[in-house]
C-alpha cells in the first residue's frame, strides 16, 4: 500500500530522516515509536507530502504521492492542530469535509452515529468554536474528522495525546474495530508504549531518522521496546 | 518592579520574531512615521501662514480653538478604532507577590506612551508658543497647553476604557461616527454653532487658568475609571475585550450550499472573515477606502491631475480586493496543512480565490458610483481602474501571495498589525501601481487622455479575457512553492 525507497530529509547539516526502503502493506496497522526528533512527523509529512524530501520517494498505491494527487481521497490524515480550521464550530468542520469529500447527507448522518459514543456528548450541537475547545476535545475532531470519509490509510501523530482515559479506550476499540471490519491501513505515531503497542501489529523505532528496530507485535514487544529506550538512556 | 515590568516588555517587543526578520518592513514603517511627524510638524510651524491663507481676516486663535473639539471628537472615535489595547501578559504577574493595584497602574499607565498622544503634540506645541503666548502671554500659553495635554490623556485613558467595556460594536461606532459628521454639517450651514462653543471653551483656558482645573480632573476620573475598571477584573479571561456570543449564520446560506464545493469554499472564507477580530477590523475599513476619493474629488485643485486620480481609482475599488488577495493564503495559515491533505482541485480553489476578489473589486466600484455627482468624469477614471483592477491586479495579487510564506496571527485587530506582513510584498505591489500611470502619461503628454484611460481599461478586459490561463499560471506557481508556503505557515 505504501511503499518509501530511498528517504531522505535533510535540515541545515542534520539528517533528520534517511529509510533506504520500508514497505507497509493493505490492512497493516503500523506504529511508529522514537523520543523527540526522532523524525516520526516528518516521516508523516513525507508521506502526506507536505515537506518536500531532499531524495527519494513515496509511493501509496504504487503513484508518487508527490506527483500524483489521487491518495488524497483515500488517505484520512490528522497530525496536528494545523488540520483543524480553528474559527469553525465543529459541525460546520465536518460539514466542510463533508463537502469536499463529497459525502452525501446519509454519510453525514451515519457518520454522527458512529461517533456518538467517541464525542460523549462534548462535540455536537454546540455553538463553540473549535478554538475555544480543550485540546482534548481538538484532538477528538481531528481524529474524527480524518476518519470521516471512511479512509483506506489512516495517519495519525500522538492521537492518544491529551485525550482523557475514557477517551483513550474508545479510540483503541475504534481503531482494532476499523482494522477488523474495513482492512483500514492504520500509521499511528506514539510516545506512549502501551497504547501502540497494544493497537498496532507492527513497531517501527526510528532514532535519528533512521530505523532501528522493525518488529511483529508479540506478548514481549512492550518489554522490548521499555528496555530499548531505557538502555537509550 | 517597574524596572522589570520594562525590561521584559522591551524583550517582548525586540525578540518578537516580526521585529528580527522584518527588517525591510520596519525600515518603511520608519520611513512612513518620520514622515507623517514631518508633515504635521510643519503644520505646526507654519501655523501662521495657514491660516493667514485661508482665513485672512478674524482671529486666529478663536479659529483655531474652535475646531478643537471637533479634533478630540474624533480622535476618540480614531482612538477607539485603532489603539490597540495595553497588553501585558499578566498570567505571568499574577501568581507573584506583586499588589494588584501595581500591576494596574502599570498597564494604565503604560497606555499614556502610545503614538497617539505624541503625534498631536508636534502640532499643538508651536501653536501654543507661536499663537497662544506670543498674543495672550506665556501664562495663557501654559495653561492652554496644560489643558489640551489633559484632554488628550482623558480621551487616551476614556478610549481604551471604552474598548473594554462596549468590545468591537460596530454600531455604536457608526452612530458616534454620523453623529459627529451631523454636527459638522449643522455647524457649516450655522444651524447648531459647535464650533463657537469650542471655542469659547478652550478660550477659557487662555483667559482664566483657573479653569485648568476642569480638563485636570476629568483626566483624573477618566484614569480612575479605566484604573478600577481593570482592577476589578484582573483575571486573564476577563480582562479581554467582550465578546457577542451569538454565532453567525452564514453556513445556513442556502444558495452557497447548492453551489457544491465552490459555495462551500466560498462560505468558508466568509467565516474566516466574520469570526476572526483581524480579518473583521478589515471589514470596518471598507467606508475609509470608499470615501478616501472624496478628499481628492471634492477639491477642484485635483480636478485635471488626472494621472493622480489614478491612483485614487486603483486605491477606492481595489484597496479591499488588494486586503483579500495579497493574504489569500496567508489568512489561511493556520490549517493550510489541513487544506493540502485533502482532495482539493486546486485550479478551481485558486480560481473562486480570484472570483470573489473580483466580487469584492465590483461592489467597491458600485458602491462609488455616487461620485458622477460630482464630474462623470470621475466615474469614467473608476471604471477604467475597476477594470484594470479585476482584470490585472487581482492576478497579479493572488500570484504574489504564493510567495507569501508567513503564518498570520487573525486574533489580533487589522490596524497597525503588521504580523504576517512582508515588506517585499510591499516593494513588489509598487510597479503594478504604477502601470497604469505609465500607460496613461504618454497618452496624456500628446494630448488624448481619454484615450489613455480607455487602454487602461482595455489592458484590464484583456485580463478578464485570459483570466482562466492566468488562474493557470497561478496555480502552476502555487503548486511549486506549496512546500515552502506550508513550512514558512507551520512557523509559529
Amino acid at each position: 500500500m505504501i511503499d518509501i525507497k530511498d528517504l531522505t530529509k535533510v535540515y541545515g547539516r542534520t539528517t533528520v530522516l534517511d529509510i533506504p526502503e520500508l514497505h507497509i502493506k493493505k490492512g497493516e496497522s503500523f506504529g511508529l515509536v522514537g523520543n523527540n526528533g526522532a523524525g516520526k512527523t516528518t516521516m508523516f509529512r513525507c508521506i502526506l507530502d507536505l515537506i518536500r524530501p531532499n531524495a527519494g520517494e513515496v509511493r501509496s498505491k504504487d503513484e508518487n504521492v508527490a506527483k500524483n494527487e489521487d491518495w488524497k481521497i483515500y488517505t484520512g490524515s490528522y497530525l496536528d492542530d494545523g488540520f483543524l480550521i480553528d474559527f469553525l464550530t465543529p459541525d460546520e468542520y465536518f460539514r466542510f469535509v463533508a463537502d469536499v469529500y463529497g459525502l452525501s447527507e446519509g454519510d453525514i448522518q451515519n457518520f454522527y452515529e458512529d461517533f456518538e459514543e467517541f464525542f460523549n456528548e462534548e462535540i455536537t450541537g454546540k455553538k463553540k468554536l473549535i478554538r475555544e475547545l480543550s485540546s482534548g476535545n481538538r484532538q477528538k475532531i481531528g481524529i474524527a474528522g480524518a476518519l470521516m470519509p471512511k479512509p483506506e490509510i489512516l495517519v495519525l501523530d500522538e492521537p492518544f495525546i491529551s485525550l482523557d482515559p475514557s477517551t483513550q479506550i474508545r479510540l483503541k476499540n475504534l481503531l482494532r474495530k476499523l482494522k477488523q471490519e474495513q482492512e483500514v491501513t492504520m500509521l499511528i505515531s506514539s510516545h506512549d508504549l502501551n497504547h501502540v503497542t497494544e493497537v498496532c501489529e507492527r513497531i517501527v523505532v526510528l532514532q535519528e531518522g533512521k530505523i532501528e528496530h522493525d518488529i511483529k507485535t508479540s506478548e514481549n514487544t512492550l518489554k522490548e521496546l521499555e528496555s530499548y529506550f531505557a538502555v537509550d538512556i | 518592579m517597574l524596572k522589570w515590568f520594562i525590561v521584559q516588555q522591551w524583550k517582548e517587543a525586540t525578540r518578537s520574531p516580526m521585529w528580527q526578520k522584518n527588517l525591510i518592513l520596519n525600515i518603511i514603517i520608519g520611513f512612513f512615521l518620520l514622515l507623517m511627524i514631518l508633515y504635521l510638524l510643519a503644520l505646526g510651524l507654519f501655523i501662521n501662514l495657514i491660516l493667514n491663507e485661508v482665513y485672512p481676516e478674524g482671529e486666529h486663535v478663536k479659529i483655531f480653538n474652535g475646531f478643537l473639539l471637533y479634533y478630540f471628537f474624533v480622535d476618540l472615535l480614531m482612538r477607539f478604532l485603532m489603539q490597540g489595547l495595553p497588553k501585558l501578559s499578566i498570567e505571568s504577574y499574577l501568581h507573584l507577590p506583586i499588589k494588584k493595584n501595581r500591576i494596574v497602574h502599570y498597564i494604565v499607565g503604560k497606555t499614556m506612551l502610545g503614538v497617539f498622544n505624541f503625534l498631536p503634540l508636534l502640532v499643538l506645541i508651536p501653536v501654543a508658543v507661536k499663537l497662544v503666548a506670543s498674543q495672550a502671554g506665556s501664562a495663557a500659553g501654559w495653561s492652554w497647553m496644560i489643558a489640551l495635554l489633559a484632554l488628550i490623556l482623558a480621551n487616551n485613558f476614556l478610549a481604551t476604557y471604552l474598548k473594554r467595556q462596549l468590545g468591537s460594536k460596530p454600531l455604536v461606532v457608526a452612530v458616534y461616527g454620523l453623529a459627529i459628521i451631523a454636527l459638522f454639517v449643522l455647524d457649516h450651514f450655522n444651524l447648531l454653532l459647535l464650533s463657537g462653543l469650542s471655542s469659547a471653551f478652550f478660550g477659557l483656558f487662555i483667559e482664566h487658568p483657573v479653569y485648568l482645573v476642569i480638563p485636570v480632573l476629568w483626566m483624573i476620573v477618566a484614569y480612575q475609571l479605566h484604573f478600577h475598571f481593570l482592577k476589578k477584573r484582573l483575571y486573564p479571561e476577563e480582562i479581554q475585550v467582550k465578546k457577542d456570543r451569538k454565532l453567525d449564520r452564514i453556513s445556513d446560506i442556502r444558495y452557497l450550499r447548492s453551489l457544491g464545493i465552490i459555495g462551500s469554499i466560498i462560505a468558508l472564507e466568509m467565516k474566516l472573515y466574520w469570526r476572526n477580530k483581524r480579518t473583521r477590523t478589515i471589514i470596518y475599513m471598507l467606508p475609509v477606502f470608499l470615501l478616501y476619493g472624496l478628499f481628492f474629488y471634492s477639491n477642484p485643485e485635483y480636478k485635471n491631475a488626472t494621472g493622480f486620480l489614478i491612483f485614487v481609482g486603483i486605491f477606492m475599488s481595489g484597496g479591499m480586493m488588494l486586503n483579500y488577495a495579497n493574504y489569500a493564503f496567508g489568512y489561511e495559515s493556520g490549517y493550510f496543512d489541513a487544506l493540502l491533505t485533502k482532495s482539493i482541485n486546486f485550479r478551481k480553489y485558486i480560481r473562486v480565490k480570484y472570483l470573489i476578489a473580483v466580487m469584492i473589486s465590483s461592489i467597491c466600484f458600485v458602491l462609488t458610483i455616487p461620485y458622477v455627482f460630482l464630474d462623470s468624469k470621475y466615474l469614467f477614471i473608476n471604471f477604467v481602474t475597476y477594470l484594470y483592477n479585476i482584470g490585472i491586479l487581482s492576478i497579479i495579487l493572488l500570484y504574489m501571495a504564493t510567495f507569501n510564506k508567513r503564518r498570520m496571527d487573525l486574533t489580533r485587530g487589522a490596524a497597525f498589525n503588521y504580523q504576517g506582513i512582508s515588506g517585499l510584498n510591499w516593494l513588489a505591489m509598487l510597479p503594478t501601481f504604477l502601470m497604469p500611470v505609465l500607460i496613461y502619461w504618454p497618452f496624456s503628454a500628446n494630448g488624448l487622455p481619454n484615450t489613455g484611460l480607455m487602454f487602461i481599461g482595455i489592458l484590464g478586459l484583456i485580463g478578464l479575457v485570459f483570466n482562466r490561463s492566468l488562474v493557470g499560471l497561478i496555480t502552476k506557481n502555487f503548486y511549486a512553492h506549496k512546500y515552502k508556503m506550508a513550512d514558512g505557515f507551520r512557523q509559529k
